[in-house]
Protein backbone atom coordinates (compact mmCIF):
# COMPACT_ATOMS: atom_id res chain seq x y z
CA UNK A 1 0.00 0.00 0.00
CA UNK A 2 2.66 2.43 0.40
CA UNK A 3 3.98 1.73 -2.62
CA UNK A 4 0.97 2.60 -3.90
CA UNK A 5 0.68 5.74 -2.15
CA UNK A 6 4.35 6.58 -3.71
CA UNK A 7 3.39 5.79 -7.34
CA UNK A 8 0.29 7.80 -7.19
CA UNK A 9 3.18 11.12 -6.67
CA UNK A 10 5.23 9.70 -8.48
CA UNK A 11 5.27 8.06 -12.10
CA UNK A 12 7.60 4.94 -12.34
CA UNK A 13 7.44 3.73 -15.50
CA UNK A 14 7.90 0.08 -16.79
CA UNK A 15 11.48 -0.79 -17.84
CA UNK A 16 14.12 -3.79 -17.83
CA UNK A 17 17.77 -4.42 -17.42
CA UNK A 18 18.64 -3.07 -20.96
CA UNK A 19 16.99 -0.18 -20.94
CA UNK A 20 18.63 3.58 -21.28
CA UNK A 21 16.97 5.58 -17.79
CA UNK A 22 17.11 8.71 -17.16
CA UNK A 23 16.24 9.74 -13.19
CA UNK A 24 16.41 13.19 -11.60
CA UNK A 25 17.18 12.60 -7.96
CA UNK A 26 17.26 15.72 -5.23
CA UNK A 27 20.58 16.38 -4.16
CA UNK A 28 21.31 19.55 -1.70
CA UNK A 29 25.11 20.11 -3.11
CA UNK A 30 23.73 20.31 -6.40
CA UNK A 31 23.28 24.39 -7.85
CA UNK A 32 19.76 23.76 -8.98
CA UNK A 33 19.24 20.73 -6.19
CA UNK A 34 18.31 18.24 -9.06
CA UNK A 35 20.44 15.71 -10.11
CA UNK A 36 19.76 14.22 -13.36
CA UNK A 37 21.89 10.81 -14.06
CA UNK A 38 21.39 9.08 -17.61
CA UNK A 39 22.17 5.43 -18.24
CA UNK A 40 21.59 1.90 -18.82
CA UNK A 41 20.19 -0.40 -16.23
CA UNK A 42 22.56 -3.35 -15.56
CA UNK A 43 20.20 -5.08 -12.54
CA UNK A 44 17.03 -4.76 -10.52
CA UNK A 45 16.29 -6.39 -7.30
CA UNK A 46 14.68 -6.21 -3.86
CA UNK A 47 11.34 -6.59 -2.99
CA UNK A 48 8.86 -4.21 -2.07
CA UNK A 49 10.13 -0.94 -0.70
CA UNK A 50 13.51 -2.30 -1.11
CA UNK A 51 13.15 -2.48 -4.81
CA UNK A 52 16.55 -0.83 -6.42
CA UNK A 53 18.06 -0.58 -9.82
CA UNK A 54 21.62 0.03 -10.62
CA UNK A 55 22.05 2.55 -13.95
CA UNK A 56 25.64 2.43 -15.46
CA UNK A 57 27.52 5.01 -17.67
CA UNK A 58 30.53 6.01 -18.75
CA UNK A 59 31.73 9.36 -17.97
CA UNK A 60 34.73 11.88 -18.90
CA UNK A 61 36.12 8.17 -19.77
CA UNK A 62 35.19 7.57 -16.21
CA UNK A 63 32.80 4.38 -15.50
CA UNK A 64 29.97 5.50 -13.10
CA UNK A 65 27.02 3.32 -11.51
CA UNK A 66 24.13 4.86 -9.70
CA UNK A 67 22.25 2.91 -6.93
CA UNK A 68 18.62 3.91 -6.98
CA UNK A 69 16.01 2.95 -4.56
CA UNK A 70 12.80 2.86 -6.97
CA UNK A 71 10.39 4.04 -3.77
CA UNK A 72 13.17 6.27 -2.14
CA UNK A 73 11.18 9.86 -1.95
CA UNK A 74 14.64 11.56 -3.11
CA UNK A 75 13.95 10.56 -6.55
CA UNK A 76 11.94 12.88 -8.46
CA UNK A 77 11.82 11.30 -12.06
CA UNK A 78 12.26 8.71 -13.64
CA UNK A 79 12.33 8.39 -17.69
CA UNK A 80 12.74 5.97 -20.02
CA UNK A 81 14.77 6.97 -22.68
CA UNK A 82 15.28 3.33 -24.76
CA UNK A 83 12.76 0.64 -23.37
CA UNK A 84 14.47 -2.27 -24.38
CA UNK A 85 15.15 -5.52 -22.81
CA UNK A 86 18.48 -7.73 -23.29
CA UNK A 87 19.60 -11.14 -23.79
CA UNK A 88 20.37 -11.79 -20.17
CA UNK A 89 18.90 -10.85 -17.13
CA UNK A 90 21.92 -9.11 -15.68
CA UNK A 91 24.44 -6.92 -17.42
CA UNK A 92 27.16 -6.70 -14.61
CA UNK A 93 29.54 -7.82 -17.50
CA UNK A 94 29.20 -4.68 -19.17
CA UNK A 95 31.79 -3.37 -15.86
CA UNK A 96 34.33 -5.84 -17.82
CA UNK A 97 33.80 -4.93 -21.72
CA UNK A 98 34.74 -1.82 -23.59
CA UNK A 99 33.51 1.16 -22.51
CA UNK A 100 31.90 1.83 -25.85
CA UNK A 101 29.12 -0.55 -24.84
CA UNK A 102 28.53 1.33 -21.69
CA UNK A 103 28.37 5.26 -23.26
CA UNK A 104 25.35 6.88 -23.67
CA UNK A 105 25.32 11.22 -24.17
CA UNK A 106 23.82 12.75 -21.05
CA UNK A 107 21.32 14.66 -23.57
CA UNK A 108 20.02 11.67 -25.20
CA UNK A 109 16.31 12.06 -26.74
CA UNK A 110 13.40 9.71 -25.57
CA UNK A 111 12.87 7.19 -28.37
CA UNK A 112 9.19 6.42 -28.28
CA UNK A 113 7.59 2.60 -29.53
CA UNK A 114 4.47 2.73 -31.18
CA UNK A 115 1.85 1.83 -29.08
CA UNK A 116 0.94 -1.70 -28.27
CA UNK A 117 4.12 -3.31 -29.96
CA UNK A 118 6.25 -6.17 -28.03
CA UNK A 119 9.05 -4.81 -26.16
CA UNK A 120 12.29 -5.65 -28.68
CA UNK A 121 14.81 -7.94 -27.65
CA UNK A 122 18.57 -6.00 -28.27
CA UNK A 123 20.59 -9.29 -29.46
CA UNK A 124 23.66 -7.09 -29.65
CA UNK A 125 27.04 -9.25 -28.36
CA UNK A 126 29.25 -7.06 -26.27
CA UNK A 127 33.13 -7.24 -26.58
CA UNK A 128 34.70 -8.08 -23.25
CA UNK A 129 38.47 -6.62 -22.16
CA UNK A 130 41.01 -9.06 -21.61
CA UNK A 131 41.93 -10.40 -18.36
CA UNK A 132 41.38 -10.15 -15.01
CA UNK A 133 37.84 -9.80 -14.83
CA UNK A 134 35.57 -9.19 -11.72
CA UNK A 135 33.83 -12.30 -12.15
CA UNK A 136 34.29 -15.45 -13.96
CA UNK A 137 32.22 -14.86 -16.70
CA UNK A 138 32.80 -17.70 -18.59
CA UNK A 139 31.19 -19.79 -15.83
CA UNK A 140 27.96 -17.91 -15.99
CA UNK A 141 25.54 -18.49 -19.23
CA UNK A 142 25.90 -15.59 -20.32
CA UNK A 143 24.16 -14.96 -24.03
CA UNK A 144 24.79 -11.39 -24.24
CA UNK A 145 28.80 -11.66 -24.57
CA UNK A 146 30.91 -12.34 -27.17
CA UNK A 147 33.81 -15.55 -27.43
CA UNK A 148 35.41 -14.53 -24.58
CA UNK A 149 38.70 -16.19 -26.35
CA UNK A 150 40.18 -18.36 -23.04
CA UNK A 151 42.44 -21.31 -23.20
CA UNK A 152 40.59 -25.00 -23.08
CA UNK A 153 41.23 -25.60 -19.25
CA UNK A 154 39.23 -22.52 -18.50
CA UNK A 155 36.16 -24.10 -20.27
CA UNK A 156 37.01 -27.42 -18.77
CA UNK A 157 37.60 -26.37 -14.71
CA UNK A 158 33.86 -24.63 -15.65
CA UNK A 159 32.03 -27.67 -16.87
CA UNK A 160 33.52 -29.51 -13.52
CA UNK A 161 31.93 -27.29 -11.51
CA UNK A 162 28.61 -26.71 -13.03
CA UNK A 163 25.90 -27.97 -11.29
CA UNK A 164 23.12 -28.77 -14.61
CA UNK A 165 20.67 -30.14 -12.21
CA UNK A 166 19.65 -27.10 -10.78
CA UNK A 167 17.87 -26.47 -14.19
CA UNK A 168 15.81 -28.90 -13.82
CA UNK A 169 15.09 -28.50 -9.65
CA UNK A 170 11.11 -28.25 -10.62
CA UNK A 171 10.29 -27.91 -6.34
CA UNK A 172 13.50 -25.74 -5.55
CA UNK A 173 12.07 -23.44 -8.64
CA UNK A 174 8.33 -23.73 -6.89
CA UNK A 175 9.12 -22.31 -3.36
CA UNK A 176 11.40 -19.62 -4.83
CA UNK A 177 8.49 -17.95 -7.03
CA UNK A 178 4.86 -17.69 -6.80
CA UNK A 179 2.13 -19.71 -8.68
CA UNK A 180 -0.05 -17.90 -10.85
CA UNK A 181 -3.35 -18.57 -8.61
CA UNK A 182 -1.79 -16.49 -5.53
CA UNK A 183 0.15 -13.78 -8.19
CA UNK A 184 -4.26 -13.24 -9.41
CA UNK A 185 -5.37 -13.22 -5.94
CA UNK A 186 -2.64 -10.26 -4.99
CA UNK A 187 -3.09 -8.66 -8.40
CA UNK A 188 -6.86 -8.05 -8.20
CA UNK A 189 -6.42 -5.98 -4.86
CA UNK A 190 -4.18 -3.45 -6.77
CA UNK A 191 -5.67 -3.74 -9.69
CA UNK A 192 -8.06 -0.85 -10.31
CA UNK A 193 -5.47 1.83 -8.82
CA UNK A 194 -2.97 0.32 -11.23
CA UNK A 195 -5.42 0.89 -14.10
CA UNK A 196 -6.57 4.39 -12.84
CA UNK A 197 -2.64 5.33 -12.72
CA UNK A 198 -2.07 3.72 -16.51
CA UNK A 199 -5.29 5.83 -17.85
CA UNK A 200 -3.96 9.16 -16.10
CA UNK A 201 -0.30 8.38 -17.43
CA UNK A 202 -2.01 7.97 -21.07
CA UNK A 203 -3.84 11.16 -20.70
CA UNK A 204 -0.70 13.04 -19.80
CA UNK A 205 1.59 11.54 -22.29
CA UNK A 206 -1.28 13.15 -25.25
CA UNK A 207 -1.23 16.20 -22.91
CA UNK A 208 1.01 19.29 -25.12
CA UNK A 209 3.23 20.37 -22.42
CA UNK A 210 2.95 24.18 -21.78
CA UNK A 211 6.54 25.24 -21.99
CA UNK A 212 6.77 28.88 -20.22
CA UNK A 213 8.25 31.85 -22.56
CA UNK A 214 11.25 32.53 -21.46
CA UNK A 215 12.65 36.42 -22.01
CA UNK A 216 14.70 36.95 -25.13
CA UNK A 217 17.22 39.80 -25.06
CA UNK B 1 16.63 -10.23 -0.31
CA UNK B 2 13.56 -12.08 -0.57
CA UNK B 3 12.38 -11.43 -3.85
CA UNK B 4 10.20 -13.67 -5.30
CA UNK B 5 11.30 -15.36 -9.45
CA UNK B 6 8.04 -14.78 -10.85
CA UNK B 7 9.90 -15.28 -14.37
CA UNK B 8 8.24 -19.25 -15.07
CA UNK B 9 4.61 -18.73 -14.24
CA UNK B 10 3.46 -22.36 -12.42
CA UNK B 11 0.04 -23.86 -11.20
CA UNK B 12 -0.45 -23.95 -7.25
CA UNK B 13 0.61 -27.36 -5.85
CA UNK B 14 -2.78 -29.06 -4.33
CA UNK B 15 -0.38 -30.66 -1.76
CA UNK B 16 1.32 -30.28 1.57
CA UNK B 17 4.99 -29.84 0.75
CA UNK B 18 8.15 -29.29 3.20
CA UNK B 19 9.38 -26.16 3.14
CA UNK B 20 12.96 -27.18 3.29
CA UNK B 21 14.76 -29.73 0.91
CA UNK B 22 15.20 -32.90 2.17
CA UNK B 23 19.12 -34.37 1.08
CA UNK B 24 17.89 -37.85 1.03
CA UNK B 25 20.96 -39.63 2.28
CA UNK B 26 22.88 -40.34 -0.99
CA UNK B 27 27.17 -40.93 -1.52
CA UNK B 28 27.25 -38.60 -4.58
CA UNK B 29 25.20 -35.37 -2.99
CA UNK B 30 23.00 -33.44 -4.71
CA UNK B 31 23.87 -35.09 -7.82
CA UNK B 32 22.77 -38.97 -6.56
CA UNK B 33 19.30 -36.94 -4.92
CA UNK B 34 18.50 -35.49 -8.25
CA UNK B 35 18.99 -39.24 -9.48
CA UNK B 36 17.04 -41.03 -7.04
CA UNK B 37 13.86 -38.61 -7.97
CA UNK B 38 14.19 -39.23 -10.87
CA UNK B 39 14.58 -42.98 -10.35
CA UNK B 40 11.24 -42.86 -8.16
CA UNK B 41 9.13 -40.46 -10.03
CA UNK B 42 10.09 -42.59 -13.36
CA UNK B 43 8.84 -46.05 -11.37
CA UNK B 44 5.58 -43.99 -10.08
CA UNK B 45 4.39 -42.96 -13.38
CA UNK B 46 4.98 -46.45 -14.94
CA UNK B 47 3.51 -48.51 -12.50
CA UNK B 48 0.99 -45.99 -10.91
CA UNK B 49 1.10 -47.19 -7.35
CA UNK B 50 4.84 -47.44 -5.65
CA UNK B 51 5.48 -48.65 -2.24
CA UNK B 52 8.85 -47.00 -0.67
CA UNK B 53 10.01 -45.51 2.27
CA UNK B 54 8.23 -42.21 3.62
CA UNK B 55 11.01 -39.76 3.03
CA UNK B 56 11.59 -40.24 -0.40
CA UNK B 57 8.00 -40.58 -1.35
CA UNK B 58 7.06 -37.02 0.32
CA UNK B 59 9.93 -35.65 -1.76
CA UNK B 60 9.46 -36.87 -5.35
CA UNK B 61 5.51 -36.07 -4.57
CA UNK B 62 6.34 -32.50 -5.16
CA UNK B 63 8.40 -33.41 -8.23
CA UNK B 64 5.26 -35.53 -9.90
CA UNK B 65 2.77 -32.80 -9.16
CA UNK B 66 5.13 -29.83 -10.28
CA UNK B 67 5.61 -32.21 -13.51
CA UNK B 68 1.73 -33.00 -14.26
CA UNK B 69 0.59 -29.19 -13.82
CA UNK B 70 3.44 -28.09 -16.05
CA UNK B 71 2.54 -30.81 -18.76
CA UNK B 72 -1.07 -29.52 -18.32
CA UNK B 73 -0.65 -25.73 -18.45
CA UNK B 74 1.78 -25.96 -21.57
CA UNK B 75 1.31 -28.97 -23.37
CA UNK B 76 3.62 -30.93 -25.08
CA UNK B 77 4.56 -28.63 -27.78
CA UNK B 78 6.61 -26.23 -25.61
CA UNK B 79 10.07 -26.51 -25.50
CA UNK B 80 11.16 -26.30 -21.39
CA UNK B 81 8.29 -28.32 -20.69
CA UNK B 82 9.06 -31.83 -23.02
CA UNK B 83 13.21 -30.61 -21.50
CA UNK B 84 11.66 -31.55 -18.44
CA UNK B 85 9.73 -34.71 -18.78
CA UNK B 86 12.93 -35.66 -21.27
CA UNK B 87 15.24 -35.29 -17.89
CA UNK B 88 12.81 -36.63 -15.46
CA UNK B 89 11.77 -39.62 -17.11
CA UNK B 90 14.54 -42.19 -17.38
CA UNK B 91 12.32 -43.99 -20.06
CA UNK B 92 10.83 -42.13 -22.92
CA UNK B 93 7.98 -43.85 -23.74
CA UNK B 94 7.06 -42.65 -20.29
CA UNK B 95 6.96 -39.34 -22.11
CA UNK B 96 4.57 -40.02 -24.17
CA UNK B 97 1.79 -41.70 -21.19
CA UNK B 98 2.48 -38.69 -19.67
CA UNK B 99 1.80 -35.87 -22.30
CA UNK B 100 -1.41 -38.17 -24.05
CA UNK B 101 -2.88 -39.98 -21.00
CA UNK B 102 -2.25 -38.11 -17.71
CA UNK B 103 -2.49 -35.13 -18.56
CA UNK B 104 -5.97 -35.59 -20.14
CA UNK B 105 -6.97 -37.41 -17.21
CA UNK B 106 -5.90 -34.73 -14.93
CA UNK B 107 -6.61 -31.67 -16.92
CA UNK B 108 -10.50 -30.56 -14.69
CA UNK B 109 -8.97 -32.23 -11.50
CA UNK B 110 -9.47 -29.83 -8.81
CA UNK B 111 -7.66 -32.29 -6.72
CA UNK B 112 -4.21 -33.38 -6.20
CA UNK B 113 -2.75 -35.73 -8.71
CA UNK B 114 -1.35 -38.31 -6.23
CA UNK B 115 -2.75 -40.18 -3.23
CA UNK B 116 -0.19 -40.57 -0.31
CA UNK B 117 -0.80 -43.40 2.40
CA UNK B 118 1.28 -44.57 5.24
CA UNK B 119 2.04 -48.00 4.82
CA UNK B 120 2.82 -50.73 7.57
CA UNK B 121 6.41 -51.76 8.62
CA UNK B 122 7.51 -55.31 8.96
CA UNK B 123 8.33 -55.69 12.37
CA UNK B 124 10.86 -56.39 13.39
CA UNK B 125 12.85 -54.66 10.67
CA UNK B 126 14.15 -50.85 9.82
CA UNK B 127 12.61 -47.65 11.68
CA UNK B 128 12.20 -46.65 8.26
CA UNK B 129 8.69 -44.85 7.96
CA UNK B 130 6.95 -46.67 4.56
CA UNK B 131 4.49 -44.79 2.48
CA UNK B 132 2.33 -45.86 -0.70
CA UNK B 133 2.43 -43.55 -3.36
CA UNK B 134 -0.33 -43.63 -6.18
CA UNK B 135 -1.66 -41.50 -8.69
CA UNK B 136 -5.55 -40.90 -8.90
CA UNK B 137 -7.22 -42.51 -11.28
CA UNK B 138 -5.19 -45.97 -11.10
CA UNK B 139 -6.49 -49.28 -12.02
CA UNK B 140 -6.11 -51.18 -9.35
CA UNK B 141 -8.38 -51.59 -6.63
CA UNK B 142 -8.67 -49.37 -3.75
CA UNK B 143 -6.26 -49.47 -1.01
CA UNK B 144 -9.14 -48.11 1.47
CA UNK B 145 -11.38 -50.58 2.88
CA UNK B 146 -15.15 -50.45 1.46
CA UNK B 147 -16.91 -48.83 4.23
CA UNK B 148 -20.32 -48.44 2.05
CA UNK B 149 -21.39 -52.16 1.09
CA UNK B 150 -21.79 -53.09 4.27
CA UNK B 151 -25.17 -52.00 5.83
CA UNK B 152 -24.69 -53.82 8.85
CA UNK B 153 -21.81 -51.34 9.61
CA UNK B 154 -22.80 -48.62 12.86
CA UNK B 155 -22.33 -45.93 10.14
CA UNK B 156 -24.52 -46.97 7.73
CA UNK B 157 -27.16 -48.59 10.21
CA UNK B 158 -27.31 -44.83 11.73
CA UNK B 159 -27.32 -42.94 8.05
CA UNK B 160 -29.89 -45.57 7.03
CA UNK B 161 -32.62 -44.81 10.01
CA UNK B 162 -31.98 -41.18 9.66
CA UNK B 163 -32.76 -41.78 5.96
CA UNK B 164 -36.16 -43.64 6.79
CA UNK B 165 -36.92 -41.46 9.42
CA UNK B 166 -36.46 -38.60 6.35
CA UNK B 167 -38.73 -40.38 4.59
CA UNK B 168 -41.54 -40.40 7.26
CA UNK B 169 -41.30 -36.85 7.67
CA UNK B 170 -41.74 -36.43 4.08
CA UNK B 171 -44.79 -38.51 3.82
CA UNK B 172 -46.14 -37.22 7.23
CA UNK B 173 -46.30 -33.71 5.56
CA UNK B 174 -47.54 -35.23 1.80
CA UNK B 175 -50.69 -36.36 3.85
CA UNK B 176 -51.31 -33.20 5.68
CA UNK B 177 -51.01 -31.46 2.49
CA UNK B 178 -53.68 -33.77 0.87
CA UNK B 179 -56.02 -33.58 4.02
CA UNK B 180 -55.99 -30.11 3.64
CA UNK B 181 -56.78 -30.53 -0.11
CA UNK B 182 -59.89 -32.89 0.66
CA UNK B 183 -61.00 -30.09 2.85
CA UNK B 184 -60.77 -27.29 0.27
CA UNK B 185 -62.34 -29.55 -2.04
CA UNK B 186 -64.82 -30.97 0.19
CA UNK B 187 -65.99 -27.16 0.97
CA UNK B 188 -65.69 -25.62 -2.42
CA UNK B 189 -68.08 -28.35 -3.99
CA UNK B 190 -70.48 -27.55 -0.63
CA UNK B 191 -70.79 -23.92 -1.63
CA UNK B 192 -71.22 -23.85 -5.21
CA UNK B 193 -71.14 -27.11 -7.67
CA UNK B 194 -68.06 -26.13 -9.54
CA UNK B 195 -66.48 -28.52 -11.96
CA UNK B 196 -65.83 -31.91 -9.51
CA UNK B 197 -63.17 -32.82 -12.28
CA UNK B 198 -61.19 -29.69 -11.15
CA UNK B 199 -61.23 -30.73 -7.65
CA UNK B 200 -60.61 -34.43 -7.73
CA UNK B 201 -56.86 -33.01 -9.58
CA UNK B 202 -55.80 -31.26 -7.44
CA UNK B 203 -55.03 -33.56 -4.25
CA UNK B 204 -53.47 -35.85 -7.17
CA UNK B 205 -51.80 -33.18 -8.26
CA UNK B 206 -50.00 -31.97 -5.13
CA UNK B 207 -49.40 -35.92 -4.31
CA UNK B 208 -47.35 -36.58 -7.84
CA UNK B 209 -45.49 -33.02 -7.25
CA UNK B 210 -44.42 -33.96 -3.65
CA UNK B 211 -43.55 -37.57 -4.59
CA UNK B 212 -41.43 -36.49 -7.34
CA UNK B 213 -39.50 -33.82 -4.80
CA UNK B 214 -39.28 -36.83 -2.48
CA UNK B 215 -37.62 -39.46 -4.78
CA UNK B 216 -35.03 -36.79 -5.58
CA UNK B 217 -33.98 -35.34 -2.41
CA UNK B 218 -33.95 -39.06 -0.85
CA UNK B 219 -30.98 -40.67 -2.28
CA UNK B 220 -30.80 -44.86 -2.57
CA UNK B 221 -28.79 -45.62 0.25
CA UNK B 222 -26.45 -47.94 -1.94
CA UNK B 223 -25.01 -44.67 -3.25
CA UNK B 224 -21.93 -42.46 -2.15
CA UNK B 225 -23.43 -39.10 -0.39
CA UNK B 226 -21.88 -36.81 0.78
CA UNK B 227 -25.00 -34.44 2.17
CA UNK B 228 -25.23 -34.51 5.86
CA UNK B 229 -27.18 -31.23 6.19
CA UNK B 230 -30.00 -33.05 4.33
CA UNK B 231 -30.39 -36.14 5.98
CA UNK B 232 -30.15 -34.87 9.52
CA UNK B 233 -32.41 -32.67 10.67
Amino acid sequence: MDMMNRRNHIDIPEFYVGSVLAVSSSNPHAPEKVTRFVGICIQRGGCGLRAFFIIRNVVDHQGVEMFYEMYSPVIQKIEVLRLEKRLDNELLYLRDALPEYSTFPLDMEPEYLPEGSAIPVNPIKVKLKPRPWLERWERQELKGVQDLGLPKRFYERAAAVAKPWEKYDLMAEYRESIPAEEQEEIFAEVYSQLHQLEVTRKIMKRKRTFVKPKKMG
Amino acid sequence: MNQADVSKLMSRLKIKYSPVKRKLKNSEGPVGRAKKIQKTLTALIKHERIELNFNRADETRGYVERLISDAIRYGDCHRATMELADYWLLEKQLVHKLFKVLVPRFENCPVSYTRMYRAPRPCPGNHFERAVLELRGNPYPSLLPDTISNRNLIHNVLLDEAHKEYRAQKYAEIARKLEAADENVAKSSGDSDGPESSGLETPEEIKASTEAQVASEVQPSGEKVARPSKDVQ
